[in-house]
């Protein structure tokens, strides 16, 4: 315990540095700011701005995405909030009080307690993962190979199977996933697969050209085809922003609440923040003094889902910094960020780089004040961006989505490549398939092989390994139950 | 009976054609796997079986009463209009040219033909100017990765200028 907080103080002496601490507020405001963009989700906005971190050293780098990420979520609920086009299927829940608010003209304390609520929840679960970080890299520091392999596992079956309305649409898009992690030379034989004599293709396919291509190119073909010709609405930010005692008395204790629910999906690798929201959702809706407003602009509708959120994700940091797990798109892209850089997240980077991870957790506590002080200030700002003419913003989405995708490898077959996910992104959106288990199955199913491969090198090749050992076969019995159990109370049902 | 919706169904069987394809091209790998004795071609083979099976599955549904949970497939029910062919293509036509144009024309001008195309795709009459509108951005991106961030991108068509320039 006393550890931790000599190393979170050490953090903080390497994040607050100047140039560190402008790193984190470039990264903030540019978050916001793209993450305002209507349509643009975090994951494509921390794909888009990857770039531009080239030029850093991993930690300025890592505490400028840091930055990013939290921005980019802030700016999601804005336009969710103003425009009622959720960014992400987590800012569903807020979309549906949210708007409603800002309709009835209370647009200010709608996005007064969404940001102050993200503060509260943000800085909540930092201290939490803060505690907990140490805790489970001491125990992921006894994990093998098979155990890492058997979390993928359960990984993989959380983001596809358990979340989203159809298990066999969220493995279909897994096993797309899985297949172009395989394209490429083999990490242990160094065989090429399925890259045709392509030289382009031989380092793998790019997570971040998939994500860039789902969600930017995929998006904008679905959005240019189905919803270009309908009259957008923004909400006028009318009155005060602040909120009045009521509001207060009825935000705090669906915060605490919220946080107490988003945290643990975030952190133990159970897929996404989408769950957690409308769990958060419904509580308050339970729970609520003026059953009467849900449905009509309640402002605990906003202040649960938006703080269940901002837990959640920050929770996800868990996984990702410690097992080197990312449990949504947008971790699955920071990942990536990680690797650009040489750094394998996991239990020995708390020991080999404890600069760059407590630099990086203390910038979060710092990220999340920044956000504070800069967006409810600053919101007029952001309502402006909202109005940018569609076919401008589309067309300035696509040119840095675009440039995002060519400047890693300045290849013309990534953008060809980045075509054809597109129109992989719009089939998929068109047919209710969901994007995201296929990012996480492109950059972890390499990952769960290396696994998979030692752990039956260390057997001898004995593949009962998986099951001999109690803990990897618990987390394997776990994930297979989850597969199987939907499955069979759906056959039961259909015999009834 | 309901029929079959006939995309679902294309969709289901290209999932399907999709796994036997890859399994063909596992069974091309070689299996030499050294001392774990896993070769190159199991993750493959893996993920051909699962995709073949997903593609059975979804083939099944889609010939049972269709995709469970499916997305409506009446725009107005999704608070969307009917599929706009022109935007569709126009968005496409940029991607291509960008394509196209990168290392013929450059970076600025592949980029301004991209965001004119997208523009028009998305409704704007005004091409010459979402033109004018895409050069100065990606012109200013240009500038803003070469001189800041050492990034080299092609210059194209505009050599001359920006050779001119001193870039």
């Amino acid at each position: 315990m006393f550890e931790t907080f000599h190393a979170l103080l050490h953090g903080f002496s390497i994040a607050l540095t100047p140039l560190n601490l402008l790193w984190g507020f470039i990264g903030v405001v540019l978050g916001t700011f793209i993450g305002v963009l209507p349509g643009v989700g975090p994951a494509l906005t921390v794909a888009m701005l990857m770039p531009l971190t080239i030029k850093l050293d991993p930690t300025g780098a890592l505490i400028m995405f840091a930055g990013i990420y939290y921005g980019a979520m802030y700016g999601g609920s804005t336009t969710t909030i103003l425009l009622n086009t959720p960014g992400e299927s987590a800012s569903i829940a807020t979309a549906l009080e949210g708007n409603l608010m800002a309709k009835k003209g209370r647009a200010g304390p709608a996005l007064a307690t969404s940001a102050i609520g993200s503060f509260v929840a943000g800085t909540i679960a930092t201290v939490l993962v803060t505690l907990l970080a140490p805790i489970v890299v001491e125990i992921a520091l006894r994990f093998g190979p098979a155990e890492y392999f058997a979390l993928m596992i359960f990984a993989f079956t959380t983001v596809s199977a358990v979340i989203g309305s159809s298990m066999v649409r969220g493995l279909t898009s897994l096993f797309i996933g899985l297949l172009l992690g395989v394209v490429g030379i083999d990490s242990q034989t160094g065989k090429s697969r399925f890259a045709f004599g392509v030289p382009e293709l031989l380092d793998g396919i790019d997570v971040v050209v998939l994500a860039v291509g789902l969600f930017a190119v995929g998006e904008a073909l679905y959005v240019g085809a189905y919803s270009s010709r309908l009259e957008e609405k923004i909400e006028q930010l009318k009155g005060s922003l602040w909120m009045s005692k009521e509001d207060w008395k009825r935000s705090w204790p669906a915060w605490l609440r919220a946080t107490a629910i988003g945290f643990p999906f975030g952190s133990i690798p159970a897929g996404g923040a989408e769950i957690p929201t409308f769990l958060s959702y419904a509580v308050e809706k339970k729970l609520t003094k003026h059953p009467e407003e849900f449905g009509h602009g309640a402002i605990e509708g906003v202040a649960g889902p938006e703080a269940a959120n901002n837990a959640s994700v920050t929770g996800a940091l868990v996984p990702l910094l410690t097992l080197g797990i990312p449990t949504s798109a947008t971790a699955a892209i920071l990942l990536s960020a990680f690797q650009n850089y040489g750094i394998q997240p996991g239990p020995m980077l708390f020991q080999m780089q404890a600069d760059l991870v407590w630099g990086l957790l203390a910038s979060l506590y710092i990220g999340n004040v920044l956000l504070l002080i800069l967006n409810l200030p600053l919101v007029g700002i952001w309502v402006k961006v909202l109005t940018i003419p569609r076919p401008l913003l589309y067309g300035g989405i696509l040119v840095f989505a675009t440039l995002g995708a060519y400047s890693l490898h300045q290849s013309v077959v990534d953008l060809v490549i980045l075509y054809v996910f597109g129109l992989l992104g719009f089939v998929m959106r068109r047919w209710g398939i969901p994007v995201a288990p296929a990012v996480i199955g492109l950059i972890l199913g390499p990952l769960a092989e290396t696994q998979a491969r030692r752990a039956l090198a260390i057997s001898q090749g004995n593949a009962s390994v998986f099951l001999t050992q109690p803990i990897s076969a618990s987390i394997l019995a776990v994930s297979f139950l989850l597969l199987i159990v939907p499955l069979i109370v759906q056959l039961l049902r259909r015999n009834k | 009976m309901m029929k079959a919706k006939p995309t679902e169904l294309a969709l289901s069987v290209s999932v399907l054609g999709l796994g036997i394809a890859v399994a063909i091209g596992t069974s091309q790998l070689s299996s030499a796997g050294g001392y774990a004795r896993i070769g190159p071609n199991v993750a493959p083979a893996i993920t051909a079986g699962g995709l073949i099976l997903l593609g059975a599955w979804l083939s099944y549904e889609a010939l049972s009463g269709g995709w469970r949970n499916a997305i409506p497939d009446d725009p107005e029910a999704r608070g969307e209009h009917r599929f706009h062919i022109g935007a569709f293509i126009w968005v496409s036509v940029g991607l291509i040219a960008q394509i196209l144009l990168i290392h013929t024309a450059g970076f600025v001008l592949a980029q301004a033909a991209l965001f004119a195309c997208v523009a028009r795709g998305f409704g704007s009459a005004k091409l010459a100017r979402d033109f004018a509108f895409g050069l100065i951005l990606a012109l200013m991106v240009f500038l803003f990765f070469v001189k800041f961030l050492n990034v080299n991108l092609p210059t194209g068509w505009l050599a001359p200028i920006f050779g001119g320039a001193g870039i």
